[in-house]
C-alpha cells in the first residue's frame, strides 16, 4: 500500500434530491491505505458522500474514479467497497458466522474456505466464541464488530463506515475507536469514516475532510485543521476556539497584525500564503485556542489585554474560565483553559486579570 | 406513598370489574360453548331424543365407519391445497405491493381487501355463475380455443370448491404476507447488495426467509377458515364435492344427531388448534429481531 497514490477520486460531484441540492461540486481524493474521516454537522452532506461512493445512490453529475477508472455507474454489488451501516444492518435470521460469511457465500466461495476466512475475521475482531449466536443475542459493541468483520472479509479496497459508533455509550465508543484504528493499521485497508463527532475524528483520522452545507470546507491532518483552519466555519466547528473580529493590518515576516476590540493583535500566517496577500483592512478573525490563552506575565509583550472572569467551570483534567474582555469588559467573550490543580484555581469569578497569548499560537481566518 | 392502598375503593372495584369482564367474555362465549360441545360428544341419540349417558360410541363410530375418515382426510388435503395455492398467488401480489411507493401501495392494498366487505353468500353465487357449465370461465376457455366444448372439470365438484375457497380466502393470505414483507428494514437489502449479492440472491437469502413468518400466519389463517367452511362446499360442491364441514352440518340439520355432530366438531377442532399452533410456532421470528 502506498499512501501517496490516490485510490478513489471524486471529480466535481454534485447530488440533488429533486430540486434540493445536497452536494455542490465536490472534489476529493482518497489515498490508498489512509484513514479518512468526513466530519460535518447533520445536513452537511457527509453521509451522502459515503452513499454515492458506496453506490447506494446515483450521482446527479460529476464522476467517481477508482484507480483512474470511472465507476460512477457501476452497480452497488460490483463495487469493491463494503459498508458498515449506522445501525449495523445485520441479518437477523443468520448467525454471526452466517452474517460474516455472507459476502463470500454469495460469490460462491467454497464452503471450506468460507469457514476458514470467517474464523479468521472473527478472530481479528475478537469474536471467536460467538459464531453460532444470532445478532439479537449480542451487545451493541459486539454487533458493531460483527458488522466490521462482515465488511472486511471480502477484502474490499475501501471500507465505508457510516457513523458506526453513534449508538454506543461513551466508554464503549472510546474502546471501539482504538479498536477500529488498530484493525485499520493491521489490515492496511483504506477506511472512509463518517461522523459528526469531532473528538472521534481527531482521535482516529489520518486526514479529516470537514463538510458544511454540501461543500468541503477543509481537508487536512487533524493538526492542520486544529491549528490552521482556513475559514471561520472550521475554526469554530473544530474544537473550542476564541474568535475575535477585526481588520487586517501589516505583514511582518511570518506574522500579521489585526486591529480588534482587544487592541492590536499579532498572529502567525506561516504556510498560509492567502493571508499574506489579503488586502489591508480586510475583515478577518484572530483565532486562538483556550489553552493558548494564559495569565500575562512580564515576558508577554504582544497580544496583551485585560478581562473580567465571568465564570469558572471545573471540567476534570482542566478548568475553564469564561472571560469578558474588550474596552468595556463586556463585548468579547473568551475562554481560557488551564490544567486543574487539586487545591483549586487562584482565579475567582469577578476578578479582573491581564491576559495574553503568544503570536505563534494565534492564527487568522478571513471572515 | 403511592402503593395500591392509596387507590380509592371505588376505583379499585372498577378495575376489578373490568378485569373480571375481560376474562369472563372469552370464558362465557368461547370456552363454555366448547366445553358443552365436548360434553355433548359423549352423549347419544335415541328416537330423536338425546340420551344423557356418557359413552365413547360417537368417537368409535367416527374412527371405524368407512365414510367419515376418508372424507376427513380429503377435506384436510383440500384445505392444505387451498392454503398452498393462496400463498403462491398472494406472495407475488404482496411483494408487488411493497415495491410500490407511498399512496399507491395502500390504495392498491385497500382495493385487494374490498371483497372482504361483500357478503360471503353473494360472492359464492357470483363465483358459481363464473364456474358453471355456461359460465364465464368455460366460455372464455372455449373462446380462446383452449377447450373444444365446455368442461365439467370445475362444475359442482371438489375442484369447484378448491377454486371458490381460494378466491374467497386470498385476501386473508395477502395481508399477513404484505405486513411481514413491509416490516423488513430496507437497509438489510442494501447491506446485501453492498456485500455483492445479486437481486435474486438478496430475495432468496434475505427477503424470503424474513417473510416466512407472514407466510406461516397466512397459511394457517387460510387453512382454518377453509376447513371450517360448510357453506361454500354446500353451494358449489354438488354431490361429489363432499367435505367434512357438510357432514357436520348434516348431523345438526337433517340427521338431527347433535352428539355425533359434536364428536365430529371435536375432531375438527383438534385439527384447527394444531394448525393454529403450527402457524404460531413458525410465525414467530425465532427471537432474532434486530
Amino acid at each position: 500500500m502506498n499512501q501517496n497514490t490516490d485510490l478513489l477520486t471524486l471529480r466535481s460531484v454534485s447530488k440533488s434530491y429533486g430540486t434540493v441540492p445536497v452536494l455542490h461540486d465536490i472534489d476529493l481524493s482518497i489515498k490508498d491505505g489512509e484513514f479518512l474521516t468526513v466530519l460535518g454537522p447533520s445536513g452537511s452532506g457527509k453521509t451522502t458522500v459515503l452513499r454515492l461512493i458506496g453506490g447506494l445512490e446515483p450521482l446527479t453529475s460529476g464522476e467517481i474514479r477508482l484507480d483512474g477508472q470511472d465507476i460512477s455507474r457501476m452497480p452497488i454489488n460490483r463495487r469493491p467497497f463494503n459498508t458498515v451501516f449506522q445501525d449495523y444492518a445485520l441479518f437477523p435470521h443468520l448467525t454471526v458466522s452466517g452474517n460474516v460469511g455472507y459476502g463470500l457465500s454469495v460469490r460462491h466461495v467454497p464452503r471450506k474456505e468460507i469457514a476458514r476466512r470467517v474464523a479468521e475475521a472473527l478472530e481479528l475482531v475478537q469474536l471467536g466464541r460467538f459464531t453460532d449466536r444470532f445478532p439479537a443475542q449480542l451487545s451493541g459493541g459486539q454487533r458493531q464488530r460483527v458488522a466490521l468483520a462482515r465488511a472486511l472479509i471480502c477484502q474490499p479496497r475501501l471500507i465505508l463506515l457510516d457513523e458506526p459508533l453513534a449508538a454506543l455509550d461513551l466508554e464503549l465508543r472510546r474502546q471501539m475507536q482504538e479498536f477500529l484504528k488498530s484493525i485499520q493499521r493491521e489490515i492496511k485497508t483504506t477506511f472512509l469514516f463518517v461522523t459528526h463527532d469531532q473528538e472521534e475524528a481527531i482521535g482516529m483520522a489520518d486526514r479529516i475532510c470537514v463538510m458544511q452545507a454540501g461543500h468541503i470546507r477543509q481537508l487536512g491532518t487533524p493538526h492542520e485543521l486544529y491549528y490552521k483552519p482556513n475559514c471561520e466555519f472550521v475554526a469554530r466547528f473544530f474544537g473550542e476556539n476564541n474568535l475575535v473580529a477585526g481588520k487586517l493590518g501589516s505583514v511582518q515576516g511570518e506574522l500579521r497584525s489585526i486591529e480588534t476590540a482587544l487592541g492590536r493583535l499579532v498572529c502567525s500566517i506561516s504556510d498560509q500564503p492567502h493571508l499574506k496577500t489579503a488586502a489591508d483592512g480586510a475583515s478577518a478573525f484572530a483565532a486562538f485556542r483556550p489553552e493558548a490563552l494564559h495569565l500575562a506575565d512580564a515576558k508577554d509583550t504582544d497580544n496583551r489585554f485585560s478581562g473580567t472572569i465571568a465564570d469558572m467551570a471545573f471540567a476534570g483534567s482542566s478548568t475553564v474560565a469564561t472571560i469578558t474582555a474588550g474596552a468595556d469588559h463586556t463585548g468579547q467573550r473568551l475562554r481560557l483553559r488551564m490544567p486543574s490543580r487539586v487545591d483549586g484555581s487562584t482565579l475567582k469569578s469577578g476578578a479582573t486579570i491581564s491576559l495574553a497569548f503568544a503570536p505563534h499560537e494565534g492564527h487568522l481566518v478571513l471572515a | 406513598m403511592s402503593g395500591p392502598g392509596t387507590i380509592p375503593l371505588a376505583e379499585r372495584r372498577w378495575s376489578l370489574l373490568v378485569t373480571a369482564l375481560a376474562f369472563a367474555l372469552p370464558v362465557v362465549f368461547v370456552l363454555v360453548p366448547l366445553a358443552i360441545f365436548l360434553g355433548y360428544s359423549f352423549f347419544s341419540v335415541d328416537q330423536g331424543t338425546i340420551v344423557h349417558t356418557l359413552s365413547l360410541g360417537n368417537y368409535f363410530r367416527f374412527f371405524t365407519d368407512p365414510i367419515f375418515l376418508p372424507v376427513f382426510w380429503n377435506t384436510i388435503v383440500l384445505c392444505l391445497s387451498v392454503a398452498a395455492i393462496c400463498i403462491l398467488l398472494a406472495y407475488p401480489a404482496a411483494y408487488f405491493l411493497t415495491t410500490l411507493k407511498g399512496r399507491w401501495r395502500y390504495a392498491l392494498l385497500m382495493l385487494l381487501l374490498v371483497p372482504l366487505l361483500m357478503s360471503y353468500v353473494i360472492k359464492i353465487y357470483a363465483i358459481r355463475s363464473i364456474l358453471g357449465l355456461n359460465g364465464f370461465l368455460n366460455k372464455a376457455l372455449v373462446g380462446l380455443g383452449i377447450l373444444q366444448e365446455p368442461s365439467t372439470l370445475f362444475v359442482f365438484n371438489m375442484n369447484a370448491i378448491l377454486l371458490t375457497l381460494t378466491l374467497l380466502l386470498i385476501p386473508f393470505a395477502i395481508l399477513p404476507i404484505f405486513l411481514s414483507l413491509e416490516r423488513i428494514p430496507q437497509v438489510l437489502l442494501r447491506a446485501s447488495d453492498d456485500l455483492g449479492a445479486s437481486g435474486l440472491q438478496t430475495f432468496l437469502r434475505i427477503t424470503l426467509p424474513l417473510s416466512l413468518p407472514g407466510v406461516a400466519s397466512a397459511a394457517s389463517f387460510v387453512f382454518v377458515l377453509a376447513i371450517g367452511d360448510f357453506l361454500t362446499p354446500q353451494m358449489v360442491g354438488g354431490i361429489s364435492g363432499f367435505t367434512f364441514g357438510r357432514i357436520l352440518y348434516s348431523q345438526f340439520g337433517t340427521a338431527y344427531n347433535w352428539p355425533f355432530g359434536a364428536a365430529l366438531s371435536v375432531a375438527l377442532a383438534v385439527v384447527v388448534i394444531a394448525a393454529i399452533l403450527v402457524g404460531e410456532r413458525f410465525g414467530r421470528n425465532r427471537g432474532t429481531a434486530i
